[in-house]
């Protein structure tokens, strides 16, 4: 999860304009370890989520970090292809540094929700409802 | 000492607010916030030194370290709240002992690093490698992170009085 928060952190910083402007398009091999780092992310999630179905599932928390997950993969995505193809050549414009912003809080919110769901579940075991 | 550290957590108001609904779990979340930013700056300058992202400016990426250490200064903060909460389940704590050495060993690295390496490095060329020894400095910092962050995962599992420090 640092390596996936870490880099997108980075990203981010650079497309708003808080660290110098160098080049992107080297950039794409970190995005390399950030999916390497993604799919641990995801497999050892439903690993978690098969040991304790209903404690996440009926825990709002957890929609809550899933949904703010899959927006920050899916920006990233976004991102690594326009860095790809060279789109982000004018990539100071207002829409890319709003996308930016929305990433680094996207992320925030997926790591506090993630804190918080050991701490705001009501039920453990599914055996509860049988 | 553990009278010390929890004295210091009880005057400063430290205890009462970790102690509240959600203190512990916001200092948490800001604790690994912290990481995030770490790795996302230290480890991707780490990285670029060991020769990924070929033509990044190392000068330029440097830039990015001000945020690592902006935080390194929240994991701090928030480390100091959560030992002086509890002093008694991190200091006989083995995964806590051996993120605090390992924090040591980063720390020497690092300290090596900026009086031997860091000026040598900025002004290399972004199409060049770095030195040997700049390459040994940033696996050591990528090494030691890497199990900074174990350890500090396996806190949880260790807590005292079920695990004792195995080595005292």
């Amino acid at each position: 999860m640092a390596i996936v928060v870490g880099i997108n952190f980075a990203i981010a910083l650079r497309l708003i304009g808080w660290v110098p402007q160098f080049n992107l398009g080297p950039f794409n091999r970190f995005y390399q370890i950030h999916w390497v780092g993604a799919t641990v992310v995801l497999l050892s999630g439903l690993g978690l989520l098969l040991a304790y179905p209903a404690k996440a599932l009926t825990n709002p928390v957890f929609y809550l970090k899933f949904t703010a997950l899959s927006i920050g993969l899916l920006i990233a995505a976004w991102l690594q292809k326009q860095i790809q193809s060279n789109r982000l050549r004018n990539f100071a414009t207002a829409k890319i540094k709003a996308i930016a912003a929305l990433s680094i809080v996207l992320w925030i919110i997926a790591i506090t929700a993630g804190r918080f769901l050991a701490y705001t579940n009501s039920v453990l075991l599914a055996s509860r409802f049988f | 000492m553990l009278e010390l550290l929890s004295n210091f957590a009880h005057t400063t108001g430290i205890y009462e607010f970790m102690n509240s609904p959600w203190g512990w779990p916001t200092a948490e979340s800001i604790h690994f916030l912290g990481l995030c930013m770490l790795i996302g700056t230290i480890g991707v300058f780490d990285l670029r030194m060991l020769g990924f992202g070929q033509n990044i400016s190392y000068k330029d990426l440097h830039k990015l370290v001000k945020f690592g250490v902006g935080g390194y200064l929240l994991n701090v903060t928030t480390g100091v709240m959560f030992l002086t909460t509890a002093p008694d389940q991190y200091i006989f704590n083995p995964a806590f002992q051996t993120k605090m050495l390992f924090m040591l060993i980063a720390g020497i690295n690092m300290l090596w690093f900026y009086a031997t390496t860091s000026s040598q490095v900025k002004a290399t060329e972004a199409a060049l490698a770095v030195s040997n020894r700049a390459k040994a400095i940033a696996l050591v910092s990528l090494v030691c992170w890497s199990v900074i962050i174990v350890c500090g995962r396996l806190i949880t599992y260790f807590r005292p009085p079920y695990h004792w420090c195995l080595w005292c």
